[in-house]
């Protein structure tokens, strides 16, 4: 995946959950049922979308990491 | 012997944990002022995510947290939200800024403005708005600490005195070691806070109700208005979508430009340390999870705590758990207090002789460590009289700090992405949005939607720092390029 294409999905990921936990994203997921490992679907949903920021945000340092001259060390100043 | 006294003599123990670390660290630092505000540039990974988890998450977190769960709801979900929403633009921002702070020896937030956009005065701005910001969330750490050492040790310790032992520890370490010892202690903190929270979030819904699906069919019968967002408002009517949305937002927007998180940037010791804490940043999110039910666990509890924020100290003394429990959850609720309280001393301390005194009069290393160091006692002090006396929400005293401290992300974000900005335009721009986020919380009837004020004050902020800077005179384009263009180069 090239590094523009990495940073647009998650730049949409980020956009998309930020409509989903606010109004008027968050409107039809405030109910209680289905529950999901007990918990209201209300409390399941700002959950998930942070669960999944996890692997999004993962992806996206595998290709940045990728793109930087000669790896991950190469910037980074005094140490 | 009596329970409580096994409990204080944990407490005491930790204390003394937590005093031993901040000491033994503050050897490995220089005696410079980069030193004591940045801890050399020295951070890696481990301890850069056990900071920033544990500075995020304080008192109001681990206290205010069960406490809006309990008496509003599904309203605290709003917390969960914002999080990752704020931090995950760091990922590009954050070794942007450490470069710059590399480059031009930056080690505030308002010397990087400054250093945009040359003016004593917006320094001295961003200085008094930014400890304005401070002393309300230092006096929430405060609080809590106190509250929960009298809580657990039912009340032989009184709040004055419980407070006054954990600062005073406090202000010990930051005074000897400064950003060292935060770095060190927080570490520390952070993994107990950690493992102390899952433990009762999980065994509380249990032991009460034979689980947590059970749990919330009982809350869903009994109480079914708690259980949709946007919860209720604080005098338990329903919440507003306008106020529920709002908050996030400018929580989001607001996170990370707390100058004792925005500062972080400076202390990293490498840029992939700092893209990484942001990477690991949604798992320490979710620790609020068990935080919430904690909270909910309290919801169909036959008795009711004086104050909504006391819910997780009086669920645990209520369930009659045994003594090393209580201890070792009181340990980890004066970490979350502790943690992010003395980031803030640090912080608060730093910004005021550096962006407040700094640019007006030139002073010796020495003299301004010495000083940042009498203010570290002032803020402290000051937050702690102010905290024998306040009574409002933990929660709700943040969330008006907030106002305060996002309009601090325009300028920051002009300062390293648009070239056209300019000091008028900065200036008059934070100087509107403050004045308008004031003006609403002062006459919250006026609100649109009941929207956060702080999002109000943005939503002038932002295009009067757009007309202005560009109404005024460009600035040079080398100066800009020093800002906006590649910092790659910098290191």
């Amino acid at each position: 995946m090239s590094l523009r294409t990495a940073r647009t999905l998650t730049a949409i990921y980020l956009l998309l959950m930020l409509v989903a936990v606010c109004w008027p994203g968050a409107v039809p997921a405030s109910r209680i049922e289905p529950t999901v490992f007990g918990l209201p679907f209300s409390f399941f949903w700002p959950a998930l979308w942070v669960a999944f920021a996890v692997p999004v945000l993962f992806g996206l340092d595998r290709v940045e990491r990728r793109s930087r001259p000669g790896g991950d060390r190469a910037e980074g100043g005094s140490r | 012997m009596e329970r409580w006294m096994f409990i204080t003599g944990l407490i005491g123990v930790y204390l003394l944990v937590t005093l031993a670390i901040g000491l033994l660290a503050g050897r490995k630092a220089s005696h410079s002022v980069a030193g004591y505000v940045a801890a050399d540039r020295s951070f890696g990974l481990l301890v850069m995510y056990f900071i920033t988890g544990a500075t995020v998450f304080s008192s109001f977190a681990f206290l205010g947290g069960p406490g809006w769960a309990y008496s509003r709801g599904a309203a605290a979900f709003y917390i969960l939200s914002y999080g990752v929403l704020g931090m995950a633009p760091f990922y590009w921002m954050g070794p942007r800024i450490a470069a710059l702070g590399r480059r031009h020896g930056f080690v505030t937030q308002a010397q990087l403005l400054v250093g945009r956009f040359p003016s004593k005065g917006l320094s001295a701005l961003v200085a008094v708005l930014s400890l304005v910001a401070f002393i309300p969330y230092v006096t929430i750490q405060i609080r809590g600490a106190g509250i929960v050492i009298e809580a657990v040790t039912d009340g032989h310790v009184p709040l004055w005195l419980g407070a006054l032992v954990a600062y005073g520890i406090v202000i010990i370490y930051v005074l000897a070691s400064g950003a060292m010892a935060v770095g060190w202690t927080n570490t520390f903190q952070g993994i107990f806070m950690v493992v102390i929270a899952w433990t009762l979030g999980l065994y509380l819904p249990h032991r009460l109700y034979g689980g947590i699906g059970p749990m919330f069919e009982q809350i869903a019968a009994a109480r079914p208005e708690l259980l949709t967002t946007p919860g209720l408002a604080a005098s338990g009517d329903p919440w507003s979508w306008g106020a529920y949305s709002t908050y996030i937002l400018v929580s989001a927007v607001g996170l990370m430009m707390w100058p004792h998180l925005f500062m972080k940037a400076f202390t990293a010791k490498t840029d992939d340390t700092l893209r990484r804490t942001v990477i690991l940043f949604p798992t320490f999110q979710l620790f609020l999870i068990p935080v919430f039910l904690i909270g909910f666990s309290g919801v169909l509890f036959p008795t009711a705590p004086a104050d909504s924020d006391f819910i997780l100290p009086f669920m645990i003394l209520e369930t009659d758990l045994p003594w090393l429990v209580v201890g070792l959850f009181c340990a980890g609720a004066l970490s979350a207090s502790m943690s992010t309280g003395d980031a803030l001393l640090h912080a608060a301390a730093s910004v005021v002789v550096e962006d407040g005194i700094g640019p007006f009069k030139t002073l010796s290393e020495s003299t301004q460590r010495l000083l940042m160091q009498v203010l570290v006692v002032l803020v402290g002090g000051l937050a702690y009289w102010a905290a024998l006396g306040a009574g409002s929400s933990l929660v709700q005293l943040l969330a008006t700090a907030y106002g305060i401290v996002s309009q601090l992300a325009p300028p920051i974000v002009a300062s390293m992405y648009w070239r056209r900005a300019t000091t008028a335009g900065v200036v008059a721009g934070l100087l509107s949005g403050w004045a308008t986020a004031a003006f609403f919380w002062q006459n919250p009837a006026l609100k649109p939607f009941e929207m956060h004020e702080g999002v109000l004050g943005l939503l002038v902020h932002v295009p009067v720092l757009i007309a202005v800077s560009l109404a005024t005179r460009a600035q040079a384009p080398d100066h800009t390029e020093r800002f906006c263009g590649s910092v790659e180069d910098a290191a």
